[in-house]
């Protein structure tokens, strides 16, 4: 059997902040290393306050690690600048939140269209506009392209950031907490979802919950505990 | 999907938010619009004026009391190729037929078809007006045609009469020896033909005032008729001519080739019996230029000069009132004297006829006594002795009985008998004895000794001239050339006297004796366009009102945008780059700035003509009262002004959004939640640079007090202290701010602290409030002290009124000393009406007024001569400014008359021959003429030369302004024929200000005296300055509104970010009136900090000011204002307080 590409590696990430006249730095991450590879779905759990969303933004570069290096298909993040590193969050990787951050004033396509506008030059129009409609057809939206988010339900709007996060085809797909504001049903499908656009579209994913019904969906189930990165049941 | 597209959709999604924000960039786009095109207006309204008043004249030629031909118009029509009007324009005095309604100072103009034809009717600018329109009637004798302003006053129509008294020419001029001041004007009843409209020469004026004149056209043969001068007029247009543009120097040409002797009132006449060609005036005394002339015309000319003297006295025996005539001495090639005069004749000999040497029983030797008057200024006469020795006694006959050597004194050389004569002086009819009749009838005004010309130079030689004739004699050797050459007596006379002519007409400039012409219309259009620019004024005045727009503008997209940090945050995790979104806002951004710039420059368009309207009424003393404005939009003046909207728009987001897109975008995404705990404790450092930029203004204010001495530059370094403070003050409010901050974080928490603590929450944010109220309320305080109240101190001497009661012009030339009783008893007035009464005379050559009432730019501002011991000894006036009594820089002086110095006598000062020093008022200086103590200005005076005015000194807010005041003395050099005073100021004991006002207009009716209160003169110059400040206040007023709709917006945006932390306090139990109190009480420090740090800035500034003379801060208005605002501000902060509070609070803690 041919060995997996490792998409992601995290080496030693550890992540601190100073408060005003507290001498003790409190770290968040202490030492976190982890390997992902191509195609794999990953589910980060723990307590509230462990650092799950802090380690997502390290590795969505929406945040950097205050030691460590993170590797995307062997690329230290730390070389980046902002711009480039903007590009590589614009190319490389698709962001599901809690809550869905739609852009009220865009339809659901339009919505789904809005990452492609950073490089326009990078698919065509008509290319991309093609993929959205067969991607929201895929989440089940394919009647609702020129609703306002407003017009939709919670599951529907997270469906629609879902297609978003996947529009320029990433490597990576970052969710953090996607069903938390959903009710069971609504977060069922999107598990399901998510299970299936990580079979059928290869698209690598990481995601941070407290649902062990979703974790538990991921092939790979690690645990934040003190800052440390453990396989779930396992000993920090 | 495009990124337009995304713009699109944000704009209309968030179109109630951009509302605002459009609102603001056309605030600010229509007050600049506007601003400008007031400017533009008023430009086009200044540009109708002066063409309507000067029609299509392009020249004129107005010498100052010198009446030409009125045919040289005609030879120079047919010279140029252009339409001409000869003018005889006279100043006059009008009254309605029953005398109700009375005029001064009108200008009565004899006209002619020629002069209609130059009128506006062609000329102006929108072609209102058809050449039938523009036709007249013709004007026969006693019809008059009045202008629309005359009428207005005298409150009469077509068909009925009025009474015009005109001033008289004379052609010597009233102030020179012998002159007659009798007879000085003519009265006259007309009948009313026709107003006559201010588009069709109604405002006829070669002065650029915006004030419409008061005109009187009547038929100009008639005038010249009744005026005592057939065929002369004293103005001549010229129009446009055919062949191109004309210029000065092309019609000063044309002059030259086509002038006559004539035209300078020279006369050339053989005298066959003397054997001369003499040159003679009507003036009686040649003008200098022209004897000047005349005299190198041929080498063998001699001049003569013939004075009446009192007295021939030889011992005890005298002879009353003769002439005496002092003779140059002449040679001929022989070496023979060419005249009575012998060539060894010393300057103390005297030669006299046998009539005087038997009436006298004097002979060669003896002593010969003459006794005669010299004229001072106001006409005083003083009697001169000046003693000769009888050289021999010349029998009367031949050149010795020559009574053309007298000239034409009016009043004695057209008398029938001596007791007839009426010369300019007083004379004892009873000294005239029967001898002295017989000698009048035998020999008239034939001298009865003769001196030599130096001598006679030496006694009577004056400004108007030291010469009444100049002789060329018959050479006998001459006579007998031409005799042979030509062969006829008549031929030879006539040739020798075209010579004669021709050679003084070369050597004469008639420049030189004030023939010269004016490039009228180019000088019209350039005071109209170098006018008071009410386009910057405007764009001054609201200055704070763009400003709070703009703010205002900046403001609410920020918060826009804020609300939006979602979804900035959202783009930046999709891989937009910071400045992606940036442009991105700010595209939508610039398409708000667009269409709020050019819904600005529509609404702009409305604001212009609201301005408009308002300076025509309610703002009316802000241009003068005079002119009515005209809307005119340059194209490019709207483009303009929409960019400067737009881009000023595009400015005020662009800077709110230079922070934006900074801020990671984890924080962004989860700004609804916690917005609030992103905010940070101020560190140190912070409340440390607000202290140190308060001490340093403070500091700074003190090094700049004591560096500058107070006695010069008071005003600069107080309005720096000032500014310095201002910043200083909101240096103070942000360390307060952040101390407050540090502090109660520390301390027990109370809800009173709770609401010091959030002062301090977003001190940016506050320190734009503070900062916008602190200017505004410096503002309103220097506004506030910088107003004039006219009736303030009137009484000192170094008020604006220099302690005068009373200031009066006369229409017609005063030529006695209404100080003395002589003077009084000319004009019947009482001394004892007058008791206590003083006046300064002064004298005025006509000119563009350059004060604030006058929107032109003048071009030759009115001249004042004045003797400046007068106002020196009264000390009166505050100086600014002067020019240093040694080299150097300016200096300023106290403002206040404690310092003892009052140069005024800096107006005796001579530079050189070609410069006179000159005072006016600070105003007048610096923004009527646009000049600074020590520059210099040229002007040209009655003879046509060029000389620079200096100016050497500034007096503060006077009734000076509009004219420049120089000396006397300089005056009367510039302008000799201008006779007698126009102006006066009058000290006379408060208390009987009214009865002496009642007394000299009375008695000077006839001279067309007006007479106002100093005070009221000094009110309507205050009015300008005052109208501007009320504008001032006025678009400051609107400005503070926005202001505080701004707090109002800063308010409810913090509480709204709070709203969920106010729900807090009410789920723990606090009252929603504790919470509204809370709210309340931290923007109310805000407010405070504003008001105190503005108002302590703007009284440190306005201090200077406010000991100014007339000075009248109205600290009660001034405290209610600031209390106003204060209130304005509290009130804006209820209402957002209200409306952020209401409905259920405890909601959004479930959003949460």
């Amino acid at each position: 059997m041919m060995s997996k590409t490792v998409i992601l590696e995290l080496i030693n990430i550890a992540k601190c902040y100073d408060f005003p006249d507290v001498t003790e730095t409190h770290y968040v991450l202490r030492d976190v290393t982890l390997q992902v590879t191509a195609g794999e779905s990953v589910a980060i759990v723990g307590p509230s306050g462990s650092g799950k969303s802090t380690l997502l933004n390290i590795i969505g570069t929406l945040d950097s690690p205050t030691s460590g290096r993170v590797l995307l298909e062997g690329e230290d993040f730390s070389k980046f600048n902002d711009k480039e590193l903007a590009t590589i969050r614009n190319r490389e990787i698709g962001f599901v939140f809690q809550l869905h951050h739609l852009l009220p004033q865009c339809t659901v396509l339009e919505n789904v269209l809005v990452p492609t506008l950073v490089n326009a030059n990078r698919f065509s129009k008509k290319e991309t506009e093609t993929r959205a409609r067969r991607l929201l057809e895929r989440v089940g939206l394919e009647w609702r392209l020129s609703h306002r988010p407003g017009q939709l339900s919670g599951g529907e709007r997270q469906r629609v950031a879902v297609v978003r996060a996947l529009i320029n085809n990433p490597k990576l797909l970052l969710a953090d907490e996607p069903t938390g504001s959903l009710d069971r049903a609504a977060a069922d499908n999107l598990a399901q979802i998510l299970v299936e656009l990580n079979r059928e579209e290869g698209v690598t994913i990481i995601l941070v919950t407290h649902s062990l019904n979703l974790a538990e969906r991921m092939e790979r189930v690690l645990e934040l505990r003190d800052g440390i990165l453990v396989p779930q049941g396992g000993r920090a | 999907m495009t990124t337009w597209t995304l713009v699109k959709r944000g704009l209309r999604f968030y179109w109630r938010t951009h509302l605002g924000v459009m609102m603001g960039a056309a605030v600010a786009a229509a007050i600049l619009v506007g601003a400008l095109v007031v400017g533009d207006s008023v430009r086009h309204s200044l540009k109708i004026l002066a063409l309507s008043r000067l029609g299509e004249v392009q020249l004129a030629l107005a010498p100052q009391n010198r009446y030409f031909r009125a045919e040289l118009a005609d030879d120079l029509a047919a010279a140029l190729n252009a339409a001409t009007a000869p003018v005889l324009v006279l100043p006059g005095i009008a009254a309605n037929s029953d005398g109700t309604a009375r005029a001064n100072r009108v200008q009565t103009l004899g006209v002619d078809e020629r002069f209609w034809d130059l009128s506006a009717g062609k000329a102006t600018l929108d072609g209102s007006l058809s050449d039938e329109e523009s036709l007249q009637p013709p004007l026969i004798q006693e019809e008059v045609f009045l202008s629309e302003r005359l009428a207005m006053q005298l409150d009469v129509r077509a068909g009925e009469e009025i009474l015009l008294r005109v001033e008289k020419p004379n052609l010597l001029s009233r102030d020179a020896p012998l002159s007659t001041d009798a007879d000085s004007s003519v009265a006259m009843r007309l009948l009313v033909k026709m107003i006559v409209s201010d588009l069709n020469f109604g405002r006829f004026s070669l002065q650029a005032n915006q004030v419409a004149p008061f005109n009187a056209f009547v038929s100009l043969q008639w005038l010249q008729k009744r005026a005592g001068i057939p065929d002369r007029a004293n103005m001549l247009l010229i129009g446009d001519s055919s062949k191109g543009k004309l210029t000065p120097a092309i019609a000063d040409e044309m002059l030259r080739r086509y002038w006559q002797l004539a035209d300078a009132d020279l006369e050339l006449r053989e005298l066959p019996e003397q054997g001369v060609v003499e040159l003679r005036t009507g003036t009686v005394f040649l003008d200098p230029p022209a004897a000047l002339a005349a005299e190198r015309a041929m080498p063998d000319a001699f001049g003569i000069l013939t004075y009446f003297v009192n007295e021939l006295r030889c011992g005890d025996r005298a002879t009353p009132y003769s002439m005496v005539a002092a003779i140059d001495k002449c040679m001929d090639d022989n070496g023979k004297s060419a005249n009575l005069i012998p060539p060894d004749m010393g300057d103390g000999e005297i030669l006299i006829n046998a009539w005087l040497a038997e009436d006298l029983q004097a002979k060669p030797g003896d002593t010969l006594e003459l006794r005669y008057f010299v004229f001072g200024p106001m006409r005083k006469l003083e009697e001169q002795t000046s003693s000769f020795r009888i050289r021999s006694v010349l029998p009367t006959e031949g050149a010795a009985a020559d009574r053309e050597l007298t000239p034409m004194f009016p009043g004695l050389s057209d008398a029938e008998n001596c007791r007839d004569w009426q010369p300019g002086i007083p004379i004892d009819l009873d000294k005239i004895r029967e001898k002295d009749e017989e000698y009048w009838d035998l020999y008239r005004g034939t001298p009865k000794a003769f001196v030599t010309l130096t001598a006679g130079q030496r006694m009577w030689g004056n400004r108007f001239g030291n010469l009444t004739a100049i002789r060329y004699p018959l050479a006998n050797y001459e006579l007998f050339q031409r005799r042979e050459r030509v062969g006829e007596n008549e031929s030879w006379k006539t040739s020798r006297l075209k010579d004669i002519e021709e050679s003084i007409k070369r050597e004469l400039n008639p420049a030189s004796i004030g023939l010269f012409f004016r490039p009228v219309r180019e000088q019209a259009l350039k005071a109209s366009a170098q006018g008071i620019d009410f386009g910057q004024l405007f764009l001054g005045l609201s200055f704070f009102l763009i400003v709070a727009a703009l703010l205002l503008t900046g403001l609410l997209f920020v918060f826009g945008v804020e609300q939006r940090a979602e979804e900035v945050g959202t783009l930046l995790a999709l891989g937009f780059p910071p400045s992606r979104v940036r442009r991105l806002l700010l595209l939508e951004g610039g398409a708000l700035a667009i269409i709020g710039g050019l819904l600005g420059t529509g609404a702009g368009v409305w604001y212009t003509k609201t301005v408009l309207y308002a300076l025509s009424t309610v703002w009316r003393n802000a241009i003068g009262g005079g002119a009515p404005l005209h809307y005119y939009a340059n194209p490019s003046t709207l483009i303009v002004g929409a960019v400067a909207g737009v881009v000023s728009a595009l400015l005020a987001i662009w800077s709110t959004l230079r922070r934006q897109g900074k801020s990671p975008a984890r924080e962004l995404l989860n700004s609804g939640a916690d917005t609030a705990s992103s905010l940070s404790m101020p560190k140190l450092a912070e409340s440390r640079f607000g202290l140190w930029v308060a001490l340093g203004a403070v500091v700074g204010t003190v090094v700049v007090l004591l560096l500058v001495d107070e006695d010069k530059g008071a005003m600069t370094a107080f309005f720096i202290s000032g500014a310095l403070l201002l910043i200083g003050g909101i240096g103070f409010s942000q360390a307060l701010l952040a101390a407050l901050a540090r502090a109660t974080a520390k301390i027990r928490l109370k809800l009173s602290n709770l609401g010091l603590r959030n002062s301090a929450r977003r001190i940016g944010r506050s320190l734009a409030t503070i900062g916008l109220l602190a200017c505004g309320s410096f503002l309103i305080i220097a506004i506030g002290a910088n107003r004039h109240n006219p009736n303030q101190d009137v009484e000192r001497r170094s008020s604006g009124t220099g302690g005068f009661a009373l200031f009066a012009e006369s229409t017609l030339p005063v030529l006695r000393d209404l100080n003395s009783d002589e003077g009084r008893e000319a004009y019947s007035i009482d001394s004892e009406d007058l008791e206590g009464v003083a006046v300064v005379p002064i004298r005025v050559h006509d000119g563009d007024d350059a004060s604030c009432l006058n929107l032109n730019r003048a071009q030759t501002p009115r001249l004042l001569g004045i003797r400046p011991e007068e106002l020196q000894a009264r000390n009166a006036f505050t100086f600014v400014k002067t020019i240093p009594i040694e080299a150097g820089h300016p200096i300023e002086y106290e403002r206040s008359a404690s310092a003892g110095e009052n140069p005024w006598l800096l107006l005796n000062r001579k530079e050189n021959d070609n410069t006179v020093t000159a005072i006016s008022d600070e105003a007048t200086i610096t923004w009527a003429l646009g000049k600074k103590v020590g520059d210099t200005l040229p002007y040209i005076d009655e003879r046509g030369n060029t000389f620079n005015i200096q100016i050497v000194g500034t007096v503060a807010n006077s009734i000076f302004q509009g004219g420049l005041l120089i000396s006397e003395d300089e005056f009367v050099t510039r302008f000799p024929s201008e006779s007698g005073y126009r102006m006066f100021l009058i000290d006379a004991p408060w208390e009987n200000v009214e009865v002496v006002s009642k007394t000299l207009s009375r008695a000077l009716q006839d001279v067309g005296m007006e007479i106002t209160p100093t005070a009221q003169r000094l009110a309507e110059f205050n009015a300008v300055q005052n109208t501007y400040l009320s504008i001032f206040q006025l678009l400051g007023g609107l400005a503070l509104l926005l202001g505080s709709a701004g707090l109002g917006i800063v308010v409810l945006r913090n509480v709204m970010e709070r709203r969920s932390e106010l729900a807090l306090l009410r789920a723990v139990g606090f009252e929603r009136r504790s919470i509204r109190w809370l709210v309340l009480s931290e923007h109310c420090l805000l407010l405070l900090l504003g008001l105190a740090s503005g108002a302590v800035a703007g009284l440190v500034a306005v201090l200077p000011a406010l000991r100014s003379p007339g000075a009248d801060v109205p600290y009660v208005s001034l405290t209610m204002t600031l209390l106003a605002v204060f209130s304005s501000g509290a009130l804006w902060t209820w209402i957002a307080t209200m409306f952020a509070t209401r409905g259920p609070l405890l909601a959004a803690l479930r959003n949460e």
